[in-house]
């Protein structure tokens, strides 16, 4: 009875946070109802057995894969929920059930996308039991929030165990450590992959060890960062083979987002989607806020690349080279979600990636840590300015009209970049 | 003659979080700048021994668990004595955070289990049991010499440095070796909550702070450019200056927030 107080309350608290441009109220719903009754998402779901619920946990391509997914359920009339953007803790979860709930607690969905924190799959995992669960990759990731890689990757190999037999598991078999989580365990599992060409390993790179035995892997190919084709030579533990590794007709441009798109697809399939109008779907794809999304701000073309972590950050770096890109405004900020910690800047390739840029910004937080980690890369004809939205202004006014401004920022500073953008708060 | 540094980077792959590899980019740039030659040498699991003698200057970084625990394997004693004789006779050297603890007697897990340092330095490592708090910020300390330095920590284990050795700074905000920890009750350490950070034994430095350290602090890593050339050329070094203007304001971004 009490849980349908905290739905009304809770949509109430929706509804008043978007009229006032508080953001979207993505979290304090949930929050309150679980603090008075911490079974509420279980009650909730024992009154919508119907509703499948999928699950994305991984350090890059969670909300794009969401997005993917949504995209590819929806367009073929299923109806879909799914966590906002960043509520990716248990309190975001219960919230987005609490927007989608009618008063009885009924949620008229087929399918619930959640994106997972790393950190909260574990529990998450306690009170929700899902049908699909997707781990895309392990990177180095805000060290003074998560801990290190490997103390994760543990996390998740006990959180796994005690999943039902039902579930089945969408595991990426270029990242060893995700595709040892697939290794002794009875469900079903499926593995997606990317051809790689490659053969130097990036700095950032992180599980170059056997999962399994510890020893340093062998790889006959990397797609980028320690993701490749990967071998043991002392335990002979070996990458699984994948059930998909190329696509035609990517939605978005970016090796990463190869990894991101298999994944859905394999999901789709998985639920039933036939794969001809997988693919038709996927051809109406929009990216996801920040995720090399295009906004027009004073008739200058902006394209937004969330850069967040060094694997990430060289993914876009590479990315933005591919579309010959000649302007960059990067970003940096230390926020709790950012990660308090800029160490991680040293570890993005600016060395190699950097030279055909006619016009580069920095701004954000800490600044300065920025444009002296360009500096040492060979760049000291740097515009920098702490306030954003001068920074902004400044990019904008070296543009000619037919360039666009690639702007790659920290967590933080892409939700301040789209608020001074679009006018309004996502969060 | 150009003068020529050889850098030698232990275990980069294994010891190498939280962009340790910047320390490296900036040496070798501020040498770059002003015409001295380097060399960098990545001295990877079952590196031999030998080659140590060959380096100016030393760098090690952190590492994850696992990780340390290969590299605790690959130090055999003479790998250890060989390190030590290094550090003995005066070699520069930079040991961050994992490296600095690894440099001393022992560290000791949550759960109590010792795991055995190098033993080179007189100091030790505890992690006070499984609900002790990491101690994780920004942090700002003064070295002997006057100079205020910036940084990162991210460690749980708690460093007691034995008496005779020297500090590398005293915090001026932030937790440092110990934080607030009672210290082990023998009598031969400092006391708890010392507000120490690090330690300088010779020309080797022993810190927690990331960052990278040398970026923000441009005068650590000319100080140890400047004892590398003065130990292999036998001869008094004055180092060109050079434009730190940038490293100067991010430094005192993150000064004036942290200490106002």
């Amino acid at each position: 009875m009490l849980d349908i107080l905290f739905i009304v309350l809770g949509k109430i608290v929706i509804t008043v946070s978007k009229l006032f441009n508080l953001g979207s109220g993505s979290t304090w719903p949930g929050h309150i109802a679980l603090s008075y009754n911490k079974n509420f998402i279980r009650n909730l779901l024992s009154k919508n057995k119907n509703l499948k619920i999928i699950l994305i946990a991984g350090t890059n391509g969670k909300t794009t894969t969401g997005k993917l997914i949504r995209t590819i359920l929806e367009k073929n009339n299923r109806k879909v929920l799914q966590n906002e953007e960043g509520a990716n803790l248990l309190n975001g979860i219960a919230s987005s059930f609490i927007k989608y709930a009618d008063i009885s607690g009924k949620i008229r969905c087929n399918y619930a996308i959640f994106e997972i924190d790393e950190n909260t799959f574990p529990l998450i995992l306690e009170n929700i039991n899902p049908e699909i669960i997707i781990l895309l990759n392990l990177f180095r990731d805000q060290l003074d929030r998560y801990g290190e890689v490997n103390i994760v990757s543990n996390k998740w190999q006990s959180a796994l165990k005690k999943i039902k037999p039902n579930v089945s598991l969408i595991l990426n078999s270029d990242d060893p450590k995700i595709a040892y989580l697939g290794n002794k365990i009875k469900n079903k599992v499926e593995y997606f992959g990317v051809k790689g060409t490659e053969q130097s390993i990036d700095h950032a790179s992180d599980s170059t060890y056997c999962p399994k035995c510890g020893n340093k892997l062998s790889y006959k190919s990397i797609t980028f960062s320690h993701l490749g084709d990967w071998t043991c030579t002392s335990c002979g533990l070996e990458k699984p083979k994948p059930d998909i590794e190329s696509f035609d007709g990517y939605p978005l441009p970016g090796l990463y987002n190869r990894y991101n798109t298999h994944a859905a697809i394999l999901t789709a399939k998985t639920l039933g989607v036939p794969t001809d109008k997988i693919a038709k779907a996927l051809k109406d794809f929009k990216p996801a806020f920040g995720r090399q999304e295009i906004i027009k701000y004073k008739g200058k073309k902006i394209q937004i690349f969330l850069s967040k972590n060094p694997a990430s950050f060289n993914q876009s770096l590479a990315t933005i080279n591919d579309l010959k890109a000649k302007n960059l405004l990067v970003i940096l900020n230390d926020r709790i979600p950012d990660g308090r910690d800029v160490s991680w800047i040293w570890d993005i390739d600016f060395e190699n990636n950097l030279k055909n840029f006619k016009s580069i910004t920095v701004s954000g937080d800490r600044v300065y840590d920025m444009a002296l980690r360009l500096k040492y890369a060979g760049k000291n004809s740097l515009m920098s300015n702490e306030i954003l939205s001068d920074a902004i202004q400044d990019s904008i006014d070296h543009i000619p009209e037919n360039e666009t401004l690639y702007i790659l920022p920290t967590y933080s500073a892409m939700l301040d970049l789209r608020k001074i953008l679009t006018g309004k708060a996502i969060l | 003659m150009k003068q020529n540094l050889k850098i030698g980077w232990l275990y980069p792959d294994l010891m190498s979080t939280y962009g340790d590899r910047g320390n490296i980019i900036v040496l070798k740039k501020r040498c770059e700048w002003r015409g001295i030659k380097t060399e960098i040498l990545n001295l990877n699991e079952g590196f031999d021994e030998k080659l140590l003698n060959n380096f100016d200057i030393l760098f090690m970084g952190g590492a994850q668990d696992a990780q340390q625990q290969i590299v605790t394997k690959d130090f055999t004693s003479a790998k250890i004595s060989a390190l030590k004789k290094k550090v003995e006779d005066g070699t520069p050297g930079l040991y961050v955070c994992g490296a600095y603890q690894f440099l001393g007697k022992y560290y000791k897990e949550p759960n109590g289990n010792k795991i055995k340092g190098l033993g080179i330095l007189d100091l030790y490592t505890e992690y006070p049991g499984e609900r002790a708090v990491r101690l994780i910020g920004n942090i700002a300390l003064k070295t002997p010499d006057g100079n205020i330095l910036v940084g990162f920590e991210n460690h749980g284990g708690r460093t007691f440095i034995g008496k005779k050795l020297q500090p590398f700074g005293q915090v001026m905000k932030g937790f440092g070796n110990n934080g607030n920890q009672p210290a082990m009750q023998d009598g031969k350490t400092l006391q708890a909550g010392d507000k120490t950070e690090g330690v300088i034994y010779k020309n080797s430095i022993g810190t927690y702070l990331h960052g990278p350290i040398l970026p923000k602090n441009p005068e650590i890593a000319d100080w140890l450019i400047e004892k590398a050339l003065e130990r292999k050329y036998e001869k008094k070094i004055k180092l060109e200056k050079l434009d730190n203007s940038l490293s100067q304001k991010a430094k005192m971004a993150i000064l004036s927030r942290i200490t106002s």
